[in-house]
C-alpha cells in the first residue's frame, strides 16, 4: 500500500482526497515549517546550517533517534488521552500537570516504596502503576468538578496543571519530601537518583541507543485506545455523550460516570507519560520536570483529529522536531522557541481550518 | 503585624492585582458578548513585550505603552477572525495563540537583547492622587503606584458605566445572552463581538505593560506565567459581574502578596505552596464553592445568521 502511494502520485492524491482532514493537517504542518525556515533566515542563520544541526539532533545518531522516539512516546501517551476525552467532547489540557503528578509519584514510589527487591519486574512496574493511578485521580478530579458543579474542564485541568507543576517544585525543595539529603551547602534541589531495578529496562543492550521498554506499553495502549474508541460500548457511549448529552441521558447513559471515567483515563495516560520520562530517561526529579511536554502532547492530540494513527504520526513529528530544535539552539544558535512558534502556528491554522474541513467532509 | 507592614501588604496586594484587574475586566466584556477569550495570556505577553521593547528603543515609557497597545491589535484580530468569522473552537484558538505568542516573544527577545539580558528599561512614573498621597505611611505604601493603575481604574469605571447605563451596554450584554434578538433588532452580533475582543486586547496589553514597564522595569521570557488564566478564573469567580470580578482579582493579588509578606513576618511556609495559592483559590472558585455560576447563555457559541 505505502510503496504504491510513493510510486504513483495519482494514487497519493486520491488517498489524500478521500481524507481531507489529513490533507489539511499535512498542509498546516508544511506551512508552519516553511514559516519556521523563513524565521531562521530572518534571524540571519544560514538555512543550510540550521537544517544540518536540526537533522543531526533529530536523527543524526542512534542516540539521537532513541531520544527522539522516547520523547515521542511521552507526546503520544498524552495525545491518546486527549483523543479519548475529546471523543466525549471534553478538552483535556491538563497533560502538563498529569505528567508532573506522575513524575512525583513515580519518584516517591521508586525511592521510598521498598520496591527495589521485588521480583518479576515489579520494581519498575509498581511505580509506573502508582503514577498512572495518581495521574488518573488528578484528571478525574476535573471530571468530578465538571459533573458536580458544571466547571469547564479546560479551566479546571489548566489550573490543576499549574498547581501540579508547583508541587514538583515544592517537593524537591524540601528534604522532608523528595529532596536528596543535604550533604553540603550546594546540594542541588532535586531528588536522589532512583535505584537501578526501578529504571525501565532498555530495549537495546547499551546506552548508545537508549530506547526504553515504556515504548512497549505505549504501543499496547495505542491499540487499546483504538479498540475502546471504535469497537466497544464505552467508546460508543463517549461519542453519544459528546454529540448530545441530553439524548445520551435519555438513552440511559450515566453521563457523570462517563465524564469522570474518561478524564480519569486521560489523566492516567498523562501520569504514565510522566513515569516513563522519570524512570526511562531522567532518573531523578527536578523542578521544571514536565518541560512543556504536556502542551506538546495536547497539540499532537489536536492534530490527530480523533485518530490513534494520527496521534502516533503527530507524536513522532513533534518528538523529532523537539530534538532537532534543541540541537539547533546548541549548534546553530537558533533559539528552540522557534519550535514553539511552529507548534503555535499549527494549532492556529488547524483551528481556523476546522470549519472548512467540516464543510468539506459534509459535502462529500 | 505592625501598621507599616499592613500598609506594605495592602500596597503590594493592589500592585499585584492591578494587571489582573485590567485584563479580567477586558475578559469580562468579551465573555459577556459570548467570546471566551482564552488568549488573554498571549495578549498580555504581547503587551508586556512590545511595551518593554518600545520603552527601551525610544527611551520613553509613554511611547512604549502606546507601542504595546498597538502591537496587540494583530493578536486580537487573529483571535477575533478565528473565533468569530471562522467559528473556530474558542478554547483551542486561545491556547494556540498563547503558545504562538510565547514562542514569538521569546524568539524576538533573544534576537533583540541577545546577551544583554535584563536590560534596564525606562519605566512608568509613580503617582498618587493628591491628598491621598500625603497620608502618613499609607500614602507612600498604598497610593504611590504606577499611574497606569489609576488610568486602568478609570477605564474600568467607564466600562462599568457603559455596560450598565447605555444602549451600547445593553447591546453588548445581549450579544452574549440573546444574540438572535440583537440580530433581529438590526445590530450586528459579530461587529459587537469584534469590538469586545479588540477591547480585551487593549486592556490585556495595558495589563502586560503594567507588568513589564510599570512594575519591575524589565521583560523576562514568558513573564506572564499564567496571569492571563488567573484573569479568566477571576471572571468565573466573579460570576460575570464587574464588582465581584475585581474583588476576586484583589483576593488573588493578596494571595500572591503573601509570598513576600509571610517570610518578612518570620512565618515559614514553603514558597511553592504560596505560589500555587492563587491557582488553588481559583480552582476552588470555579469548582463551585462560591455558589453556582451563571455564564452568559451564548458563551463560546459562534453566531450564525
Amino acid at each position: 500500500m505505502s510503496t504504491l502511494l510513493i510510486k504513483q502520485p495519482a494514487a497519493l492524491l486520491a488517498f489524500l482526497k478521500a481524507r481531507p482532514a489529513m490533507w489539511i493537517a499535512f498542509l498546516a504542518v508544511a506551512a508552519a515549517l516553511l514559516i519556521g525556515l523563513l524565521l531562521v533566515h530572518l534571524i540571519g542563520v544560514p538555512i543550510g546550517d540550521a537544517v544540518a544541526a536540526f537533522a543531526e539532533g533529530a536523527w543524526g545518531s542512534p542516540y539521537a533517534i532513541a531520544a527522539s522516539i522516547n520523547r515521542s512516546l511521552v507526546f503520544a501517551l498524552v495525545g491518546l488521552g486527549f483523543v479519548l476525552a475529546d471523543r466525549a467532547n471534553l478538552t483535556n489540557v491538563g497533560g502538563e500537570g498529569q505528567i508532573a503528578i506522575g513524575g512525583i509519584v513515580a519518584t516517591a514510589v521508586s525511592l521510598y516504596g521498598h520496591v527495589s527487591d521485588l521480583p518479576f519486574g515489579l520494581a519498575f512496574l509498581l511505580p509506573l502503576l502508582a503514577a498512572s493511578l495518581a495521574g488518573g485521580l488528578w484528571g478525574g478530579l476535573a471530571g468530578v468538578l465538571k459533573a458536580r458543579a458544571g466547571t469547564n474542564e479546560v479551566i479546571a485541568t489548566l489550573l490543576l496543571s499549574f498547581i501540579a507543576v508547583w508541587m514538583v517544585y515544592g517537593s524537591v525543595q524540601s528534604v522532608a519530601l523528595l529532596r536528596q539529603p543535604m550533604t553540603h551547602s550546594n546540594t542541588l534541589p532535586e531528588s536522589l537518583e532512583i535505584p537501578d531495578p526501578t529504571k525501565l529496562p532498555l530495549l537495546t543492550d547499551d546506552y548508545s541507543m537508549p530506547l526504553h521498554s515504556g515504548l512497549l506499553f505505549g504501543f499496547a495502549l495505542a491499540i487499546v485506545v483504538a479498540l475502546v474508541l471504535n469497537k466497544t460500548v464505552f467508546g460508543l457511549r463517549l461519542r453519544a455523550v459528546g454529540l448530545n448529552p441530553l439524548a445520551a441521558r435519555r438513552a440511559g447513559i450515566a453521563i457523570s460516570a462517563s465524564v469522570v471515567g474518561v478524564l480519569f483515563a486521560a489523566g492516567a495516560l498523562g501520569g504514565l507519560a510522566g513515569a516513563c520520562m522519570l524512570q526511562g530517561e531522567q532518573y531523578s526529579l527536578k523542578a521544571g520536570f514536565s518541560s512543556g511536554y504536556g502542551f506538546d502532547g495536547l497539540v499532537v492530540g489536536l492534530l490527530a483529529r480523533g485518530s490513534v494513527v494520527g496521534v502516533i504520526a503527530g507524536a513522532l513529528l513533534f518528538g523529532f522536531l523537539r530534538s532537532g530544535g534543541i540541537n539547533m539552539e546548541m549548534v546553530a544558535a537558533v533559539p528552540t522557541a522557534l519550535v514553539v512558534v511552529i507548534q503555535g502556528l499549527i494549532i492556529v491554522i488547524l483551528a481556523g481550518a476546522a470549519l472548512s474541513m467540516q464543510r468539506w467532509e459534509v459535502e462529500r | 503585624m505592625s501598621v507599616e507592614m499592613a500598609a506594605v501588604f495592602i500596597g503590594s496586594t493592589i500592585r499585584l492585582a492591578a494587571p489582573l484587574m485590567l485584563s479580567a475586566s477586558g475578559e469580562l466584556l468579551s465573555e459577556r458578548t459570548g467570546v471566551l477569550n482564552m488568549s488573554v495570556e498571549g495578549m498580555m505577553l504581547t503587551g508586556a513585550f512590545a511595551g518593554a521593547v518600545g520603552a527601551w528603543a525610544t527611551g520613553s515609557p509613554m511611547l512604549g505603552l502606546l507601542i504595546g497597545v498597538v502591537a496587540v491589535i494583530p493578536v486580537a484580530l487573529l483571535q477575533a477572525v478565528l473565533s468569530i468569522t471562522l467559528r473556530a473552537n474558542q478554547i483551542v484558538t486561545g491556547i494556540g495563540i498563547n503558545i504562538l505568542v510565547l514562542g514569538a516573544t521569546t524568539l524576538a527577545y533573544r534576537e533583540i537583547f541577545g546577551g544583554r539580558s535584563r536590560a534596564e528599561i525606562p519605566g512608568l512614573d509613580k503617582w498618587a492622587p493628591p491628598g491621598l498621597g500625603d497620608i502618613p505611611i499609607f500614602g507612600d505604601q498604598v497610593f504611590q503606584q504606577a499611574w497606569l493603575l489609576y488610568l486602568g481604574l478609570a477605564l474600568i469605571a467607564v466600562l462599568a458605566w457603559v455596560m450598565r447605563y447605555t444602549a451600547l451596554g445593553l447591546a453588548l450584554h445581549s450579544a452574549g445572552s440573546a444574540p438572535r434578538a440583537v440580530d433581529k433588532s438590526g445590530l450586528s452580533v459579530n461587529t459587537l463581538r469584534y469590538g469586545a475582543v479588540l477591547f480585551t486586547g487593549m486592556m490585556s496589553a495595558l495589563a502586560g505593560c503594567f507588568l513589564s514597564i510599570g512594575d519591575i522595569h524589565t521583560f523576562t521570557e514568558g513573564m506572564t506565567n499564567g496571569t492571563g488564566y488567573l484573569a479568566i478564573a477571576a471572571v468565573i469567580f466573579g460570576n460575570w459581574k464587574i464588582g465581584r470580578t475585581l474583588l476576586a482579582c484583589l483576593l488573588f493579588g493578596a494571595a500572591t502578596a503573601l509570598q513576600f509578606q509571610l517570610p518578612a513576618m518570620g512565618i515559614e511556609v514553603p514558597s511553592a505552596l504560596l505560589i500555587m495559592l492563587p491557582y488553588l483559590l481559583a480552582l476552588l472558585a470555579v469548582g463551585g464553592l462560591v455558589g453556582r455560576q451563571t455564564a452568559p447563555a451564548a458563551l463560546t457559541i459562534p453566531f450564525v445568521r
